[in-house]
């Protein structure tokens, strides 16, 4: 008989429980933890995009001559203001930071508030951990209120961080922006994130999956964006203003005409969210969604014969609504570029459209900065698919396939041949959707130019997708991290490098600076080359080491 | 089938280390063609890490590990081929329905027999029109316990496959297993069911803290353990204590009860000259031969603890 080492007996310290916190507390601290931490990425991006913003102005435009110029390219231009928000004040420093980080923020935070919420609210629901909870001394109403709270510390964390890094530019003499009004313009830009964790909060109510929360919230990002749009884009409507979440942020006239009267609707609209979401809780039993969802289907077996082909089925509603977006945004950026162009008259723009890239004048320089836009959806296409992909194997689902007669390569490898179909069909729909806009308002693009435009779109993406199967491959826990925490820093480099404060490396560090802002100019092929390039060596890696490397849980 | 001298599962030296702690040591493991093969251990003790180093989804330490005579690592689609797996937790994919799910699994796997699958699907009592996420934990767990079964696979590898499950769905389970067996299917069975294991096996291993401390039939590990005696005496009741391997000796009146290691010749003389009017013996439960391995090894004697199979943690 073999002899039995001893087993250790020695108990890991459990720490002392405190009998008198309410399982709601605990929901409370559990979520405030999880959204502080990622209010404290998100803050300071937030806080380092402001106040490069700001002190980048003042390195760039430094003569009085030079800010008016500015100020007329894009003060009237009806375009820019209906993309970007109105354009007040630009021959100031704080005129300038608020155009100029506004839009991307605002939307940004409306985004994080939403993923955060339905990943805390119905992601946890999903993945049966509010099970736990709610066996103990709570309700689902109660935990939802709390959980709620937590998201608003998560706001909290977000808006000091976006208000230090506004304060301690403020502080430089050239910038000189007061410390109250920082705090203010932080406010008004974490303001959509309030606001959006309210309506994450009622969709995870709605839904039945966290999936679906995140779409349908995403969608009203998008009607509120879209409603902005045509109420900032001169043509009479401007009463449309107060229908918009966004509208509202925007009236706030954060660091140029302060109107705190404006934080009443957003209050008053985040407070009914949550009120909406706390009565939708405590009418729904736990795993339920209030829009009955169908529990039964007809069988739809055309795609599951393979891997690939339920990674094409799972992925398909999330790919779809990102195709939309990115042909929506196309169309409306196609519509908008020949007046847009026709008013890029100032030096100074010339001069922040050069920066980034799109060289020339007109409709095509205008679309070659619009598609840096459409270029960062686009790699957020790449970005989904990789977490995705991470999410089968952390949550066990890939054990299913890889039991079978399915390698680890050949599975992944299967779903990143998928992920670049997905991308090349984006840059596709957003380049034909531009030039369809375009078209209409007979800007005179060519369509062949645009259409490759949309194609110079991929290979940054695709960066992203080799750098993720790399991560996925040799670190799997941080593909999500990692791929996310890139993409917004390739981000943050081309807002701020479009203003020219930025050092070469500095800027060489962000995908979408290799990427030529086309159809500005042409296409660079060597450069797409490269980058596809390096993708392959990077993705190539990584599915070596997934092939080599154990699989790895949550 | 694997030829008949090539055992359908073997390890050697089969060791996996997590930074340091030790999950599986020095397994040297063999599971014939035709054999239904329990695998037995507390929480921890390295079932589930065997098993996913016979999936080739985690990598052994040191040590080899094959199926049907390949490498479960290299030749892992081959491998994966012949065999199907049950896990305790199933983990699926909550958009899709039961029967989009059994139509998914079947055809990656490569072979379903459907008169097969319809039949389980009934004995299951699964509806598979309903969608995974409508499903309790007990019918998916039903649901991956039909497609590992209705693939009729050479080689079964069941990890704790009827946690959640309730009783009838058991006997089902049961009924299933035998089948399989009456096929010449092998079955690895991990369980935290003795009754489960006992019903089932020809043979059972018994892991723990990652060493395989006992291997046998039930005939063979029975012989290893004691055997329970209680005698009645009609006049004077003889010191048993003294008796070679004779241990645990207690006394309620006229009748002792104690335990028998090894022969039981010579306690079976000294009953025989003193006047028995009664006499008891029971063979330990597989059970009693688990908690007698697992129960931290300090009670040599452990069989008197009761009996009766229960479904452990």
């Amino acid at each position: 008989m073999a002899t039995v080492p001893p087993v250790a007996t020695e108990p890991a310290s459990l720490g002392t429980s405190r009998p008198t916190r309410s399982p709601a507390s605990v929901v409370a601290g559990l979520t405030a933890r999880a959204a502080s931490r990622s209010g404290a990425v998100w803050g300071a991006v937030f806080g380092i995009a402001v106040a490069a913003s700001a002190v980048s102005y003042t390195t760039l435009y430094t003569s009085e001559t030079q800010r008016r110029a500015l100020a007329a390219a894009y003060g009237a231009n009806h375009a820019t203001t209906a993309l970007f928000g109105p354009a007040p004040e630009l021959d100031t420093v704080a005129g300038f930071t608020a155009f100029k980080v506004s839009m991307s923020l605002m939307v940004l935070g409306a985004v994080w508030g939403l993923l955060t919420t339905t990943r805390l609210l119905r992601g946890e629901e999903d993945e049966g951990r509010w099970e736990l909870l709610l066996a103990g001394r709570t309700t689902m109403r109660r935990a939802t209120v709390r959980a709620l709270a937590g998201l608003g510390v998560g706001v909290v964390v977000l808006w000091t961080l976006t208000a230090a890094g506004t304060v301690l530019a403020g502080r430089d003499a050239k910038v000189a922006i007061a410390p109250g009004p920082a705090c203010f313009f932080a406010l008004a830009m974490v303001a959509t994130a309030a606001m959006f964790v309210g309506v994450g909060g009622v969709t995870s109510q709605l839904a039945g999956t966290r999936r679906q929360a995140a779409a349908w919230a995403a969608t009203a990002l998008g009607i509120a964006y879209a409603v902005r749009l045509v109420a900032d884009a001169g043509v009479g409507l401007h009463g449309l203003i107060w229908l918009s979440p966004l509208g509202w942020v925007e009236e706030l006239g954060a660091l140029t005409d302060p109107r705190p009267v404006a934080l009443l609707p957003i209050a008053v609209f985040t407070g009914f969210l949550v009120t909406v979401t706390a009565a939708l809780a405590g009418r729904r039993d736990i795993g339920a969604s209030v829009v009955a969802d169908h529990d039964r289907s007809r069988p739809r077996l055309a795609l599951l014969s393979r891997p690939a082909g339920l990674a094409v089925r799972l992925a398909r509603p999330t790919v779809l609504a990102w195709w939309t977006a990115i042909t929506v945004s196309g169309l409306l950026y196609g519509m908008i570029a020949r007046s847009a162009g026709a008013t890029i008259t100032g030096s100074s723009v010339h001069q922040v459209f050069t920066r980034l890239g799109a060289t020339g004048t007109g409709a095509g320089a205008v679309l070659g900065v619009c598609f840096l836009v459409l270029g960062v959806l686009v790699a957020f296409v790449a970005a989904g698919q990789l977490t995705a992909a991470r999410g089968e194997e952390a949550s066990g689902r890939l054990d299913n396939l890889l039991v079978r007669p399915v390698s680890p390569g050949g599975w992944l490898g299967g779903r990143v041949g998928i992920a670049v179909g997905a991308l090349l069909v984006a840059g596709v729909l957003g380049g034909v959707a531009a030039w369809v806009g375009a078209a209409s308002q007979h800007a005179g693009v060519r369509i062949g130019a645009v259409v490759l435009a949309g194609v110079n779109l991929v290979p940054p993406a695709v960066v992203i997708l080799g750098l993720g199967v790399l991560v996925l491959g040799v670190a799997p826990r941080a593909t999500s991290g990692v791929v996310y925490g890139y993409l917004a820093w390739s981000l943050l480099v081309l807002v701020v490098g479009g203003i020219g404060a930025t050092s070469h490396w500095v800027l060489d560090t962000s995908v979408f600076h290799q990427m030529a802002a086309a159809p500005a100019v042409p296409v660079d092929w060597t450069a797409n080359a490269v980058m596809v390039g390096v993708a392959a060596v990077l993705g190539g890696t990584g599915v070596l080491a997934f092939r080599r490397r154990d699989l790895a849980g949550a | 089938m694997a030829a008949d001298d090539t055992p359908v599962l073997a390890t050697r030296g089969l060791t996996k280390r997590y930074r340091g702690t030790e999950a599986l040591v020095d397994l040297d493991l063999e599971v014939a063609a035709g054999e239904v093969v329990g695998y037995l251990g507390p929480n921890g003790a390295g079932k589930t890490t065997t098993i996913r180093l016979l999936l080739g989804l985690i990598r052994p330490t040191s040590g080899t590990a094959q199926v049907f005579g390949l490498d479960c690592r290299r030749d892992a689609v081959a491998v994966h081929r012949r065999l199907a797996y049950v896990g305790g937790e199933a983990s699926l994919w909550p958009g899709l329905t039961g029967a989009e799910t059994l139509h998914l699994l079947g055809r990656v796997q490569g072979q379903v027999d459907d008169a097969y699958r319809d039949e389980l699907v009934e004995r299951f009592a699964l509806d598979p029109g309903k969608k995974v996420r409508a499903y309790s934990k007990g019918n998916r767990q039903k649901l991956i316990l039909i497609a590992a079964l209705m693939t009729r696979a050479d080689l079964l590898v069941l990890d704790e496959p009827t946690s959640g499950l309730d009783p009838l769905m058991e006997q089902a389970f049961r009924l299933s297993i035998h089948e399989a067996r009456d096929r010449g299917q092998t079955v690895f069975l991990s369980s935290h069911i003795l009754s489960e294991v006992e019903a089932l096996c020809d043979r059972v291993g018994i892991l723990r803290a990652g060493r395989l401390v006992e291997m046998g039939t039930m005939a063979e590990l029975r012989h290893l353990s004691a055997l329970t005696v209680e005698a009645t005496f009609a006049g004077t009741v003889p010191d048993l204590g003294a008796v070679p391997g004779v241990t645990a000796v207690s006394l309620d009146g006229r009748t002792v009860r104690c335990q028998v290691r090894g022969s039981v010749e010579p306690l079976l003389r000294v009953l025989a000259d003193s006047g028995v009017t009664g006499l008891l013996s029971r063979e330990p439960s597989l059970e009693e031969l688990f908690l007698a391995r697992y129960g931290a090894g300090a009670d040599p004697d452990p069989v008197t603890r009761g009996d009766g199979a229960s479904r452990g943690d």
